[in-house]
């Protein structure tokens, strides 16, 4: 089945901020704009893959949690792959992973993990059923490392240690 | 050659259309007929009136031509071989759809594709060329609003190779199935699924309508042996249908019925069915409708408390209608 050819290239307001969100590879850094840059947020359209427009739910879909991207190197072995966003829908509660866009809120990344847990205790354990693994407060070294690069993540861990 | 009496009239049936000239069958003989002065002039003034999107189906000089295949014409015969078609009858239905813009902004017509029919066959090749499913429902809803019953035909079936393809296949049988629409498998190769197709024809008037390269034109040579009609397999390099058949023209069967050949339709607008109305064309969500939370008034499209899209999350109704309803919407 052909996926739907919808307007990659169009622009869009966020339905929870109500912020221009411009779709710009220039700007994102990606090709395809999944969620805004400013809060995080993100729509439940597609259903059977990325940018079917299958979905019926259309609900909002917040950012729930980071994760890794489980990918293997070229000899097959296992390594840590990029940071993903994991989005929850708010209808149907379906759990979907998302790449970070170049332009996405730094601080709003980190925060994302510390207030859903506070919101929904059960979680993980969701996550857990899906194969998705959420980064929790102890793996903060690997947030920084995947956002702002492995120095700049050794230097905040050092920053921490000697406080 | 003998000539007629100019005040006989005859009624006849249009079987064949092209510019300016139809052929009309009457009594087992076939005359070559032209417009008479006044329907000619309602044929100019129809082009000439600027039409509204939302107008009834009975305004009188809203049809580009005002003579469509199947239509029961009135005649009088020049002589033997040629006549003047002096007025047309009430149609009992008819296929219509938006004429073929050059450009969007241009404006568009309608074009009457065929009159006093009982079913319309959309046919679809497995592959050679790719179907495209949303041009289906565009089939299916037009031959809803214009309440005339579909039956599916897809050809090609010998073409589907590997198991991902016949998955695919069956998936698309078991939608329309699901819904209620009569499909049927063919393969010209395999002489596969004739039968089942000359039983829906028998004592029916048929419209065979779908993309160049299908294989219409090949399964009625084969449902209707000694017709001889052209075809052409579809251009190896672009996988497209060659445009072969030019005209439209129906066809007398001899199990009963006739059968209107027509060439490959590449683009079917819908004619005359305002946005509120396309929903009742899908008749899976047809009970739903005026249960949403704002009733009649509702979209189906990001309304909270929306009936038909939680019958699409609930898996009563498959996710491609409901997006092909959707672009329905969108390009009205």
């Amino acid at each position: 089945m052909r996926a739907n050819n919808y307007n990659k290239n169009a622009d869009f307001t966020c339905k929870h901020c109500g912020a221009y969100v411009s779709v710009q590879k220039a700007i994102s850094g990606v090709l395809n704009r999944n969620h805004c840059p400013y809060c995080l947020c993100s729509r439940h359209v597609d259903l059977f893959k990325v940018g079917d427009r299958l979905c019926a739910c259309k609900a909002l879909m917040m950012p729930v949690g980071l994760t890794l991207k489980n990918s293997r190197d070229k000899y097959a072995h296992k390594h840590q792959g990029e940071l993903m966003l994991v989005h929850r829908c708010l209808g149907c509660g379906d759990l979907s992973i998302n790449r970070i866009a170049a332009d996405d809120d730094p601080a709003k990344l980190m925060a994302v993990q510390e207030c859903t847990s506070v919101d929904l205790p059960n979680l993980h354990d969701i996550c857990q059923a899906q194969g998705i693994t959420l980064l929790s407060g102890k793996d903060r070294y690997l947030m920084q490392s995947g956002l702002f690069g492995k120095p700049a993540a050794q230097a905040a861990a050092q920053m921490s240690m000697g406080c | 050659m003998q000539t007629k009496n100019t005040n006989t009239k005859i009624i006849g049936v249009v079987t064949n259309r092209s510019t300016g000239y139809y052929t009309v069958s009457h009594d087992g003989q076939f005359t070559l007929c032209s417009l008479s002065a006044r329907l000619w002039k309602d044929l100019k003034s129809a082009r000439q009136t600027k039409k509204t999107r939302h107008g009834s189906r009975d305004n009188g000089k809203k049809n580009a031509d005002p003579v469509a295949i199947g239509d029961w014409v009135t005649i009088i015969p020049a002589n033997d071989r040629e006549g003047l078609i002096v007025a047309v009858a009430p149609r009992r239905n008819y296929l219509a759809r938006r004429t073929a813009r050059p450009m969007p902004s241009a404006h568009a017509f309608e074009q009457v594709i065929a009159a006093n029919i009982d079913q319309v066959i959309p046919i679809f090749a497995v592959a050679d060329p790719a179907p495209a499913w949303h041009l289906l429902d565009r089939y299916l809803v037009t031959a809803e609003s214009y309440e005339i019953s579909s039956t599916v035909v897809i050809t090609k079936t010998d073409l589907v190779g590997d198991p991902s393809a016949e998955r695919e296949l069956q998936m698309v049988v078991e939608r329309y199935q699901h819904i209620g629409y009569p499909v049927i498998l063919t393969s010209v190769v395999n002489q596969h699924g004739l039968d089942e197709l000359r039983q829906t024809l028998t004592a029916t008037t048929s419209i065979l309508v779908g993309k160049s390269g299908v294989g219409k034109t090949s399964l009625l040579n084969l449902l209707e042996p000694g017709l001889g009609l052209r075809v052409q397999a579809v251009n190896a390099s672009t996988g497209k249908g060659r445009h072969t058949t030019t005209h439209q023209e129906m066809f007398t069967l001899r199990i009963g019925g006739a059968i209107i050949d027509t060439p490959g339709i590449r683009e079917f607008g819908l004619w005359e069915l305002v946005p509120e109305e396309i929903a009742d064309c899908f008749p899976e969500m047809r009970p739903l409708l005026g249960l949403c939370k704002f009733g009649l008034s509702c979209q189906h499209d990001e309304e909270p408390g929306c009936a038909i899209r939680k019958a699409v999350m609930d898996g009563d109704i498959s996710p491609y209608r409901y997006q092909s309803y959707l672009k329905l919407r969108e390009d009205r």
